[in-house]
């Protein structure tokens, strides 16, 4: 059956059992994964699959259910379920749905030729990048390549009237190496996303970069416990952004389990910090033309120049916090209720070139990896397990591993005194280069 | 590494997303003491994966077509229930239905898998034939397989099922954890609690002949407080979780689990900074031992071993670790959070001694793993549901029981810090480079706990650590958690109290 009638038919079988409102998700998907290794095929995986998504609402109260069975019979028993579960929940007013008929326009987020190009060519990429990385003398195993593709379409309707459907797909393939040289070992992975097959940046590159990350951590020392600048490349982007994502998170807000809670209007940044979240951005991993719960999805800036802008709303919160929906229903798939979430994610571009903010750092660590869950959005702390290069006279000396590195939001977000012009925007979530004048490192 | 294209960045509410998966919802479970597959009388259990063993047996032989040597059909169905509570509010209920069959073909070192929500014959045979291509050896068909049901001793008992629970009761478990926590101080602002349950059946069919069938109960609570007051906030956190029936709210009171997380909160509202550099750590006991979960257990998981790169990579019977120092992996544990009664390729659960005074004697394996490695399988192929490949995964995993009394441990310390809880952490399992954030710790001077320091995360090196290990307590205990490695799984952890010598923190104040 078509996923529009089947939506349509749900609701008003909600409707009939006794929902006073009810939305229903429905996705279906393809995925293929396969995995190479030392040359050799060792995975193949895929699937089709889909499932159910049922919110229903009795007298305010709201429940859930869902449903990888698409039969008329689970899935009319999904519903009741729901609507029984519900009328145990507490009644609020802003338990409501949307009833924006609009959606964003958004470019390249389907690319048809993904699931023509044959299984061969997509072995060969693995195949490829993994030769290529181990091509480097002191890269001594593969610890394996792989490709991955997906496919999905999400239909969501509600009694409110609102109907959208939406199709994007998405490929990445990409190779982890280790290098060794005595008893060191030292491990380095890249890959790379895209929305188009043909925009998939070429094996050696990829196979470049995995490779010189596993090799150039050899040899690597420890420094003295000190306080020193901290460059963050664009692959520790999370270690701040994730802390930020989680304290402009709505609900946490509302609830005061942020430490931007009572920050709006007001400046929690150094002047060169701009942050914006983009759900229209085209051919954009985290694009989409309506949220998870078919909300128009917009362009926003979060942070300008250091002074704080606002929050991210789904629509439940949103009228709790007597604002209006922003446009960031996050869903995990059909399984799970709409929560809030951003789309692209990025602290936008400065004008510093990289190699010159190193330059301008006298003594300090270029930080290429951090571990650990990054910036406490609750109030604010950080401290991570840290390792990359040190700077010594605006040059790298040499790398380092197995060092702390600690501070708080603010010291961070205030301390960020160069943002490099380098901004890629190869996952949700990504920042240029950029420097915090003095964090405290801990080591030997 | 992760490669999904669909998988941003990890969220913070990602993570209590994924937390709950790990550990989820129920309805209508029979009991998991009678494990006869006829047994489903709830209406939610009604078509469940009941898929008879004659297309069973096909299923093998088609996934064995095209010249596998190991095939495996694995039938699941997941029935779930989630509720949450918070500001005092029931906010949502979630009830949940899964299904499906996994079809995975061994051909030598490569795996060929494909799975289908569908429970047709046409369906579970088109699964069959798409993960039989792995294998390139036409004409070399196996022998039919004739599958013979076994019947294994159960290490989960129930005494209220989780089917037999009004959703009332539910609710009620909730409200009172709830007013616990707020009632436990006027600077407990907010509290939330999450309910989950589930009950998941299996079968497990192979072409070793092999045909299992069971259904695991499985309950997750975590409560959550935040604390408000000296200029700061803190959400403390509490957590439990058992394969068990509705008793485990007789056994563990969810007041007292609300009290502990509320005290957390209030604690953590006077922490100073904590130091920075390298220390000594004393780690109390229970979900601390996620530390060695993370830094020695994914390294001793025998998938990176078979490749040649893991930080343990030809070290068996050699000595890796402090003499005092035994470490063990134990799916078998009554009623645990890791426990199964066999894991979701069919093996046994049983005690493995991981290391033995030091000494390295085995590797967590699963099936693939322990061919590969020629080991014994170890009961450690897991597998998050039909949708995932099984690999290899930790169960119930600890530091076993010691001698020295935890108090000595501490009073013996002349400075560093006292770890009472952990959050979570992650290791590289090729370096053995890993990481731990702290909840809740302490400073330790001249033997003494002191004042409480703010979240810090701890690193090290897995080797380092476990011949930095020089104390081990005689009050083990453990705690529930989830696993991730690409797929999420639910373990405990555990350890007594222990001490660690000179492991670097990472505080916002230098020595």
């Amino acid at each position: 059956m078509d996923n529009k009638i089947l939506a349509d038919e749900l609701i008003r079988t909600c409707l009939k059992k006794g929902a006073d409102a009810a939305e229903i998700y429905l996705e279906s998907g393809r995925q293929l994964s396969l995995e190479v290794r030392n040359g050799e095929v060792e995975t193949v995986e895929e699937a089709a699959t889909g499932g159910a998504g049922i919110r229903v609402f009795v007298q305010g109260k709201m429940a859930f259910a869902h449903s990888n069975d698409l039969s008329e019979v689970a899935l009319e028993n999904a519903a009741v379920r729901a609507i029984d579960f519900a009328k145990s929940m507490t009644s609020d007013p802003s338990n409501v749905l949307p009833d924006d008929k609009t959606s964003a326009e958004v470019e390249g987020l389907f690319d048809p030729e993904i699931a023509k190009i044959p299984l061969e060519t997509k072995l060969g990429l693995a195949k490829a990048v993994e030769k290529e990385a181990l091509k480097d003398p002191r890269v001594t195993k593969s610890a394996g390549a792989r490709y991955g593709e997906g496919e999905e379409e999400v239909v969501i309707a509600n009694s409110n009237g609102l109907l959208k459907t939406a199709r994007s797909a998405a490929c990445s393939y990409g190779v982890s190496v280790v290098a060794e040289k005595g008893e060191q070992k030292s491990s380095g992975g890249k890959s790379c996303s895209r929305r188009f097959f043909a925009d998939l940046k070429k094996p050696g590159e990829i196979a470049a970069e995995a490779s010189q990350k596993a090799v150039s951590m050899l040899d690597s020392k420890t420094v003295k416990t000190q306080r020193a600048a901290v460059i963050f490349h664009p692959d520790v982007a999370g270690a701040l952004l994730g802390g930020i994502i989680g304290a402009i998170h709505g609900e946490r807000v509302l609830q005061g389990a942020s430490f931007l809670a009572k920050r709006l209007d007001q400046k929690i940044a150094s002047d060169l910090v701009t942050i914006v979240d983009d759900g229209t951005m085209p051919k954009g991993l985290g694009s989409a033309p309506f949220d998870g719960e078919g909300v128009t999805t917009a362009k926003r800036v979060i942070i300008d120049k250091g002074v704080l802008k606002g929050f991210l709303y789904n629509t439940i919160v949103a009228r709790r916090a007597g604002v209006q929906s922003t446009g960031n229903a996050s869903r995990g798939g059909f399984r799970s209720l709409p929560g809030i979430g951003p789309h692209n994610f990025y602290l936008a571009a400065g004008a510093s070139k990289p190699e010159d903010i190193v330059k301008a750092t006298k003594v300090g660590l270029l930080l290429k990896e951090v571990t650990g869950y990054g910036i406490n959005p609750v109030n604010g702390q950080f401290s991570g397990g840290a390792a990359g290069f040190w700077v010594e006279n605006g040059k790298i000396s040499f790398p380092v591993k197995g060092l702390t590195i600690a501070g708080t939001a603010e010291e961070i977000l205030f301390g960020i005194d160069f943002v490099g012009s380098d901004l890629e925007l190869e996952r949700g979530t990504a920042a240029p280069t950029f420097r915090v004048k003095v964090l405290q490192i801990g080591g030997e | 590494m992760t490669f999904h294209p669909w998988d941003a960045d990890i969220r913070r509410r990602k993570f209590l997303e994924l937390s709950l998966k790990g550990g989820a919802i129920i309805a209508a479970a029979p009991s998991v003491l009678s494990q006869f597959w006829a047994c489903r009388t709830s209406p939610e259990a009604a078509g469940t994966a009941a898929v008879d063993p004659g297309l069973l047996e096909k299923a093998v032989a088609k996934a064995l077509d095209k010249g596998g040597d190991f095939a495996d059909v694995y039938v699941e169905h997941r029935v779930s229930r989630s509720i949450l509570l918070e500001e005092g509010k029931y906010r949502s209920a979630v009830f949940g239905i899964s299904q499906g069959v996994g079809v995975r073909v061994l051909a030598g070192d490569k795996t060929g898998f494909a799975y289908t929500d569908e429970l047709a014959e046409v369906k579970i045979l088109r699964a069959a034939e798409v993960a039989s291509a792995i294998a390139q050896a036409p004409g070399a068909s196996a022998p039919a397989v004739a599958l013979k049901e076994e019947r294994r001793p159960s290490y989960i008992t129930v005494k209220v099922p989780l089917g037999d629970v009004a959703d009332a009761k539910r609710l009620e478990v909730m409200m009172r954890a709830h007013q616990a926590a707020l009632d436990y101080d006027k600077r407990i602002t907010m509290a939330s609690v999450d309910y989950y349950d589930e009950v998941r059946s299996r079968t497990i069919a192979n072409s070793e002949g092999l045909l299992l069938r069971d259904e695991l109960p499985l309950l997750f609570f975590i409560v959550q407080a935040l604390g408000v007051g000296n200029g700061t906030s803190h959400m403390g956190r509490e957590r439990l979780s058992r394969h068990a029936g509705f008793e485990m709210f007789d056994e563990v009171k969810p007041e007292d689990l609300a009290r502990a997380c509320a005290r957390e909160s209030i604690a953590m509202l006077e922490a100073k900074d904590a130091p920075a550099g390298k220390m000594d750590v004393v780690m109390q006991n229970g979900w601390g031992g996620v530390l060695v979960h993370e830094a020695v257990g994914h390294p001793l998981e025998a998938d990176n071993i078979a490749k040649k790169i893991g930080a343990f990579t030809g070290k068996l019977g050699q000595k890796v670790a402090s003499p005092v120092f035994t470490m063990v992996d134990d799916g078998s544990l009554p009623n645990f959070r890791g426990t199964t009664n066999f894991d979701d390729e069919g093996t046994p659960m049983k005690r493995n001694v991981l290391i033995r005074e030091g000494v390295l004697e085995k590797y967590m394996t699963d099936i693939l793993s322990a061919r590969q490695i020629k080991a014994e399988r170890t009961g450690n192929g897991r597998r998050e549901s039909f949708r995932y490949i099984p690999i290899p995964r930790m169960t119930n995993t600890f530091i076993d029981t010691g001698k020295d009394k935890p108090d000595d441990i501490l009073a013996s310390t002349k400075s560093g810090i006292y770890v009472q809880s952990l959050s979570g952490g992650s290791v590289n399992p090729v370096t053995g480079m890993f990481n731990f954030t702290c909840r809740e710790a302490y400073l330790v001077e001249d033997g003494k706990k002191t004042a409480p320091v703010k979240g810090a995360t701890l690193i090290g090196n897995c080797l380092e650590v476990i011949r930095g290990i020089d104390a081990v307590g005689d009050d083990l205990d453990f705690g529930p958690g989830i696993c991730g490695k690409g797929q999420a799984a639910e373990v405990t952890a555990g350890q007594p109290t222990v001490r660690i010598r000179g492991i670097n923190v990472g505080g916002t104040r230098g020595r």
